[in-house]
């Protein structure tokens, strides 16, 4: 396993309901990528679809391993690279059960899937009109180590990532589709995901105006420590590139070592407590 | 939340910034030519009109300024050539006296004395002519409605709101004019006092009852679910005050809504169908 990579984070605007659109601009980054010697590259949430696809999510849903894996596959094999990339998805079970899925393909082919666990569903968000909930919180074991994902709002939960750290993900992504309005939330909460867990973490925010959203960009990766490491522009597509190196987990793990003082005994009072809100 | 003038203060760079982009990116998006828009000589429609020429360039940017003789003001008319004159966008004057005289005599049942509904012809007169221009020359209509208007219903259904954008609709009156003095438009258009120019010498603070900074913050309290006792309490106002601007808002959704349907098929228009402004779809 790799002790040492480079994380490529792309955020771009995604013309909506485009898919060819959409992935033409995955593969001229990864590209990008390659030349820059990344392992990794991760696109926003929705970024195969754009986010605003409201009533057009039931038709540019795709099951997972599907038509567009196999595309992104390709590309992945070509660029040698790790791809994450955001996606509606159905359901093998039915055509009407759908999720908001981040997929994960690496140069040898398709490894999996994470489902989003939390749908926003208030002020501009209808997610939970169309998606149903992911219940899963799996890691993957790739050759630069075992990765997490996780999506947008459920950076909001902490113990998503949590989950993800306690199986081992010392590198988390959270891919993203925020407007403007909610930057400060994720400036924060992007930071105090990384540092609680002492992980590293990469944001991929999306780029671009849907629907009059303004959605700010600002991809980041984190150290352990809460230092951004690199920083995708504010609000216009761009590219940026930061290296995750496992050995620097070691010194912020003793001076700040939360998972050794976790207390077990308060998740099940947390469970309780939020059955009777 | 402590309702005070504070709150209302926004930051005119970065709102220049999110709306010019958003105007820009509408038209990239529609492949329209430019955008057309009523100018009153008042701060609504000379702030759109500056963030338009911001946004796209002036060439691209036609304001029309269509007055009449019962509301004929010489302010007014000075101030939008001053402001044609100086963000150097184009400028056509329509002089409607004529054409509403015609439609007066036209309607049968039309009587004199009725101001609103002759008021509210006049402005939806303009809006056919904003369309017409729109149509013949590709491009879109710009609204100049604001916040505050917007929620109380201050305006003329499918008249002076009829537009494809409106990109001051999320700003209060009291922050367009911090919008329109970061823009350098000339104080005396962003200080006067707003008029919807349906008759003569209406002013709309005097018919709304309240000052625009007053009104603003009963309508940000409501925005954000405060109880009309509190917006009250805070502002030192009778509640009834409170109530009546909270009733204005609630009873006018009609004129923010799509017209109402009763729902007979699969998928209803503006009931259940959700589709983005903008798709891509191959």
């Amino acid at each position: 396993m790799k002790e040492e990579f480079k994380v490529a984070l792309a955020q771009f605007p995604c013309k909506i309901g485009n898919k060819r659109h959409n992935i033409n601009k995955m593969a001229k980054y990864a590209q990008q990528a390659r030349k820059q010697k990344a392992a990794i590259i991760v696109f926003p949430e929705m970024s195969l679809t754009g986010y605003t696809t409201r009533d057009l999510t039931y038709e540019l849903a795709e099951e997972i391993p599907g038509p567009t894996t196999e595309k992104i596959e390709k590309i992945a094999k070509k660029e040698n690279l790790y791809t994450i990339y955001g996606t509606p998805e159905f359901s093998e079970k039915g055509k009407g059960i759908l999720y908001n899925t981040a997929v994960l393909i690496g140069p040898e082919g398709y490894i999996g899937k994470y489902r989003k666990m939390h749908l926003p569903t208030h002020s501009v968000f209808e997610e939970k009109r169309y998606f149903r909930l992911g219940y899963q919180t799996p890691v993957f074991e790739t050759s630069i180590g075992k990765l997490g994902i996780i999506i947008c709002y459920d950076i909001f939960f902490p113990e998503v990532t949590r989950a993800l750290r306690l199986q081992g993900a010392k590198f988390i992504i959270c891919i993203s589709a925020s407007p403007a309005v909610r930057k400060k939330f994720f400036e924060t909460l992007t930071a105090a995901r990384a540092i609680e867990n002492t992980c590293f973490l990469a944001y991929v925010n999306l780029v671009g105006i849907e629907n009059g959203l303004q959605f700010w960009g600002g991809s980041r990766l984190i150290s352990p420590s809460g230092t951004i490491i690199t920083q995708s522009k504010y609000n216009d597509e761009d590219i940026s590139f930061g290296r995750v190196n496992y050995e620097d987990l070691k010194p912020i793990e003793a001076f700040v070592p939360t998972l050794r003082d976790l207390r077990p005994e308060l998740y099940a009072s947390l469970k309780e407590l939020s059955e009777n809100l | 939340m402590k309702l005070t003038n504070k709150l209302l203060q926004i930051n005119p760079a970065t709102t220049q910034q999110k709306i010019t982009r958003f105007i820009k990116d509408y038209i990239n998006k529609t492949k329209t030519k430019g955008i057309v828009l009523g100018i009153s000589g008042g701060i609504d429609s000379a702030t759109t009109a500056v963030l338009a020429t911001k946004a796209i360039g002036p060439n691209k940017v036609l304001g029309l300024y269509m007055p009449e003789e019962e509301t004929y003001n010489k302010t007014d008319h000075k101030h939008v050539k001053l402001l044609a004159e100086k963000f150097k966008f184009k400028l056509k004057t329509i002089d409607l006296t004529q054409t509403l005289s015609i439609l007066y005599k036209t309607i049968p049942d039309y009587n004199p004395k009725d101001k609103l509904s002759r008021g509210n012809l006049k402005v939806r007169t303009r809006m056919l002519v904003w369309y017409y221009y729109a149509n013949r020359q590709n491009r879109i209509v710009a609204g100049s409605s604001d916040k505050s208007e917007t929620m109380i219903g201050y305006y003329t259904k499918w008249g002076d709101a009829a537009a494809d954008i409106s990109p001051i609709m999320d700003l209060y009156k009291t922050q367009v004019r911090q919008l329109a003095l970061h823009l350098s438009i000339p104080p005396a258009i962003a200080k006067k006092p707003s008029t919807p120019g349906l008759w003569p010498n209406q002013t709309a603070e005097e018919e709304i009852g309240l000052k625009y900074e007053i009104l603003d913050l009963i309508l940000y309290g409501l925005e954000h679910f405060m109880p009309t006792k509190s917006i009250a309490k805070q502002l030192h106002l009778p509640a009834k005050t409170i109530a009546t601007v909270k009733k204005r808002w609630l009873q006018t959704e009609h004129k923010r809504q799509m017209p109402l349907t009763t729902k007979l098929q699969y998928r209803t228009i503006n009931a259940d169908f959700r589709l983005a402004r903008v798709t891509e779809v191959v």
